[in-house]
């Protein structure tokens, strides 16, 4: 593989993450009212602490001197203090990591295996009882809210049947494993049945591109057996699209599932950001939007350059 | 090609079985030290909340859980009575004053002990009093006036002197005492140091310490072997988080929880069908406020809505109850005057005589009589102005109910010929309109402290621009607010306090439209001795003392036990492995077939 194809790539990469940085901060300032301001009833601060509270932030500093402070501080890694609780930013988003790579991850995981599996299957049966099942319950499950479809779980096996609890990461600081797994069940069976639905239809309709083409009919004038033709020869070629699909929903694994984290309480980075918004946590909110975005940068990043040692015809464009 | 399908898979497999073995470690690492509730005769109250903590240290307080949390944990030096949440001995057993109220000596109890067993003094309290006016936390530092100092003579001593007469010890002044050996290092750091500085496990004074913190879900308080008071039944109290309100009824009936804290009142209902379920409807906390501007910022005003006769009738036009059946139903109560039913020392009653009642033909009569005739489209018009009565009224989403409250208002006013157009925004964008006085009227919330000073000081001129609503300003008003700041005497101060709340409500600077009930629930089956603070009607949870807590046992002798939900381990290791053997399967078949036959 060309050097400078990995090279121009990742420049591009760099100057997309510069320019995020820059978005990051002047986003989260066009929302309307004063993160500190909001403090004033829930807190019943005066005047002069809430004057306090903006210096404390460099709040009361004009914007382009805010925003140089701000670009000094997460070059050095410094990504400050919560408005709001106090806490530093960094120790608030690593608590909240491995709940959302949990269950963000696993959700993705396992819709991508189930659903690039069904699609094959359905693909190459176009027209079977399990294709069209298959791609009428994709569309269904693709086109449902999450948020709704959670709630349906909740209510079924967290109240009705009662089997896992209705919400939550463990039942207590210090809970084994087994008490995640099962806080696990139903936010991870959400996503995967949310997501899982594109990843068929997608292998599913780039099966069907390649079923008709002349290195199949080769493949089976030599008298290969259909699931060989099939694993050896249409599902690989038609697997690039999925494999980008599968590559780039793990990069949005740590951006967190806010709508699913919040129907489930999970500890994850979505509950984390839905809060942060809501109270104006700048600090908070900058720090996960760079995460996420920075996530996404390196797996556009990663799918390209597989992409061009995959197919370096790439390399020329 | 055919690598990068199977490399897919690969990937994809190998995240689902990294993630999965993944989750011991997890389940061990989300602890920040190992909660002694392992035991199976540990006794666990689990508490159900709709809002976390944050931040576990005593010097970042925000949300109400966090409140909750240290009220469980620490001690002021007069606490709030349980009766009335006027001041009652805490850590003082009780305090005097000097004639003109200016130096105050309480007595500190002896013998008390911090949870690490190190003894708490007057020390702990003038420190943290000094401690609180240096780094100017702004919920705490508003008890004292300038230029107060303490002394502490002996250990169970504790002197306050202001330069001015002050009820401060008596307020009670609403700060917890800290232990000085552990944040006398911080007394020259930075706030952000301060508010930053891991504190769990939590060295505290009261009946439990938190002892375990997983961020964004639950936090384990466990008994503290040194409480001066009288030892609570439970070993451990657990708060969960539930950031879906369905998901925290479902986890109190199933038994995954004992209590339901912070309950909105759509799901009464649903919680009423509960079997084994008591609601406490807590008397209000907050209220809803439909406040009028008055000018004094950037917007100009509505001049209509000087005209106390509009404001009158606008009040007699709004059918109270009606809002309160219907967004709040039955978990809410007209509102009356702008201190809150929970301030049962301090709130007035209006009396019967006085009520403005709903009346939309004497609100007709009323404008017809001022002179604000119909126009041709039914709307109202200004007799000085010629401006029509068309009211611009922003609705916070920061308040409960907000926008079908400001909805039933517009189509109440659309009755007596006022056109209102409600507007639902942010409580950020609601703070930009306030400060730009870019409103007619509004409706917001308002809450404060059990003592009224704080409350009453919003309605006085010197709180415009900040914090007033509408820059109402009235200097009877004012002379009352001033007085009741100097009149020590609870008795007389009371009365004076009431007349202001009477002042108001003739006046009418906004209407205060609801009182929405605060509802915790919790199952009779499984915890029994819960006691309301205050007397009537109050919070079970410890919104201001922690004796319910301290009162509270189990039903029954098994009803503290935790109930398991979910599949047993041995469940989860044979599913693991059938799941592993079927991918194992899978990948060597497609490989033998493979090979043999290409």
């Amino acid at each position: 593989m060309r050097l400078h194809y990995i090279g121009r790539k990742v420049g591009w990469a760099l100057l997309t993450l510069v320019f995020i940085l820059t978005a990051n901060f002047f986003l989260f300032r066009v929302m309307p009212g004063d993160p500190v301001a909001l403090l004033a009833r829930s807190q019943r601060l005066s005047p002069e602490a809430l004057q306090h509270q903006r210096e404390l932030f460099g709040l009361d500093q004009p914007l382009p001197l805010q925003y140089l402070t701000y670009l000094k501080q997460t070059l050095r890694g410094d990504l400050g203090v919560s408005i709001i609780s106090g806490d530093t930013v960094w120790s608030m988003v690593a608590s909240r990591l491995w709940p959302t790579v949990l269950l963000v991850g696993l959700g993705t995981a396992l819709a991508a295996m189930i659903g690039v599996a069904a699609g094959i299957r359905g693909g190459w049966n176009r027209g079977s009882t399990f294709d069209r099942g298959g791609l009428y319950s994709a569309l269904v499950l693709y086109a449902t809210p999450e948020g709704w479809l959670g709630m349906l779980l909740l209510i079924m096996f967290a109240g009705m049947l009662g089997w896992f609890p209705a919400g939550g990461y463990s039942t207590s600081s210090g809970s084994g494993a087994t008490d995640v797994a099962n806080h696990l069940v139903l936010p991870v069976l959400t996503l995967a049945l949310g997501y899982v639905g594109q990843f068929m239809i997608v292998m599913r309709s780039s099966l069907l591109d390649v079923k008709d083409e002349d290195y199949i009919t080769t493949a089976r004038a030599k008298g290969l057996p259909d699931p060989l033709v099939r694993r050896r020869h249409a599902v690989p070629n038609a697997f690039l699209p999925s494999f980008t699909l599968i590559v780039l929903s793990f990069g949005f694994v740590l951006g967190g599932a806010i709508v699913v984290e919040t129907v489930f309480s999970w500890p994850g980075i979505g509950l984390l950001t839905y809060q942060a918004i809501k109270d104006q946590d700048f600090p908070v909110l900058q720090a996960v939007f760079l995460l996420s975005s920075t996530a996404v940068i390196v797996a556009n990043l990663l799918a390209d350059v597989t992409y061009g040692f995959l197919d370096p015809r790439v390399q020329d464009v | 090609m055919r690598g990068a399908a199977r490399a897919a898979c690969v990937l994809s497999a190998a995240a689902l079985v990294a993630l999965t073995v993944g989750l011991a470690p997890a389940a061990q690492a989300d602890s920040s030290s190992p909660a002694p509730s392992g035991s199976s005769a540990a006794k666990v109250l689990r508490i159900g909340m709709t809002t976390g903590i944050d931040n576990p240290n005593i010097w970042a307080l925000n949300s109400a859980t966090e409140f909750e949390a240290v009220t469980l944990q620490y001690d002021m030096l007069m606490k709030f009575s349980d009766k009335d949440l006027t001041a009652a001995p805490g850590l003082a057993t009780g305090c005097d004053h000097n004639a003109d109220r200016t130096v105050w000596t309480c007595k500190i109890r002896s013998g008390v002990k911090w949870s690490d067993g190190v003894p708490l003094t007057s020390k702990d309290i003038a420190f943290t009093y000094r401690f609180v006016i240096a780094k100017q936390f702004g919920y705490f530092s508003g008890y004292f006036t300038e230029g107060t100092t303490f002394e502490t003579p002996d250990d169970t001593t504790l002197i306050w002197k202001s330069p001015t007469p002050t009820n401060g010890p008596m307020v009670p002044a609403w700060v917890y005492i800290a232990p000085e050996h552990i944040w006398g290092k911080y007394m020259n750091a930075d706030v952000k140091d301060i508010t930053s500085a891991k504190v769990v496990p939590v060295v505290s004074s009261g009946p439990y310490t938190m002892t375990g913190a997983t961020p964004g879900q639950n936090w384990t308080f466990t008994r503290n072997p040194n409480f001066w008071g009288d030892r609570p039944a439970y070993d451990n109290i657990v708060f969960q988080l539930y950031t879906n309100q369905e998901a925290m009824v479902q986890a109190l009936k199933n038994g995954q929880i004992d209590v339901a804290d912070g309950l909105e009142g759509n799901l009464l209902p649903a919680v009423k069908a509960l079997p084994n379920v008591a609601i406490q409807k807590v008397v209000s906390d907050f209220w809803v406020n439909m406040a009028f501007n008055f000018g004094g910022r950037a917007g100009k005003p509505l001049p209509a809505l000087q005209d106390i006769r509009v404001r009158k009738a606008i009040e007699m036009a709004i059918d109270k109850q009606k809002i309160v059946d219907t967004v709040y139903p039955g978990a809410a109560s007209p509102g009356e005057t702008i201190i809150r039913p929970l301030s049962v020392f301090w709130h007035l009653d209006i009396p019967d005589d006085k009520v403005v009642k709903y009346d939309p033909a004497a609100a007709n009569a009323l404008l017809d009589q001022a002179g604000y005739t119909r126009g041709a489209d039914g709307v109202r018009v200004d007799p000085k102005t010629g401006q029509p009565l068309k009211i611009r009224m922003p609705v916070s989403d920061d308040t409960a109910g907000s926008t079908p409250v400001g909805q039933l208002v517009a189509g109440f006013l659309k009755a007596v010929g006022i056109t209102v157009v409600v507007q639902p925004v942010t409580a950020g964008k609601m703070y930009d309109l306030q400060q730009a006085g870019d409103f007619d009227a509004y409706i917001w919330y308002w809450s404060g402290d059990p003592d009224p000073n704080y409350q009453l000081s919003v309605f006085a001129s010197s709180a415009c621009p900040d914090l007033s609503d509408g820059c109402w300003k009235d200097p009877k008003y004012d002379a009352m607010f001033a007085q009741q700041q100097t009149t020590l005497d609870p008795v007389a101060r009371q009365k004076i306090v009431k007349d202001m709340q009477q002042y108001v409500y003739d006046q009418i600077p906004g209407i205060v439209l609801a009182y929405p009930n605060a509802l915790e629930a919790y199952r009779t089956d499984r915890v029994a001795g819960l006691t309301s603070t205050p007397e009537k009607d109050g919070y079970l949870m410890p919104s201001y003392t922690y004796t319910s807590l301290v009162t509270a046992h189990p039903a029954t002798a098994t009803s503290a036990e935790t109930s398991s939900t979910g599949l047993p381990a041995w469940a989860w290791i044979v599913g693991i492995a059938a799941l592993a053997g079927i991918v194992v399967a899978v990948f060597r078949r497609g490989g033998r077939s493979g090979d043999e036959q290409d």
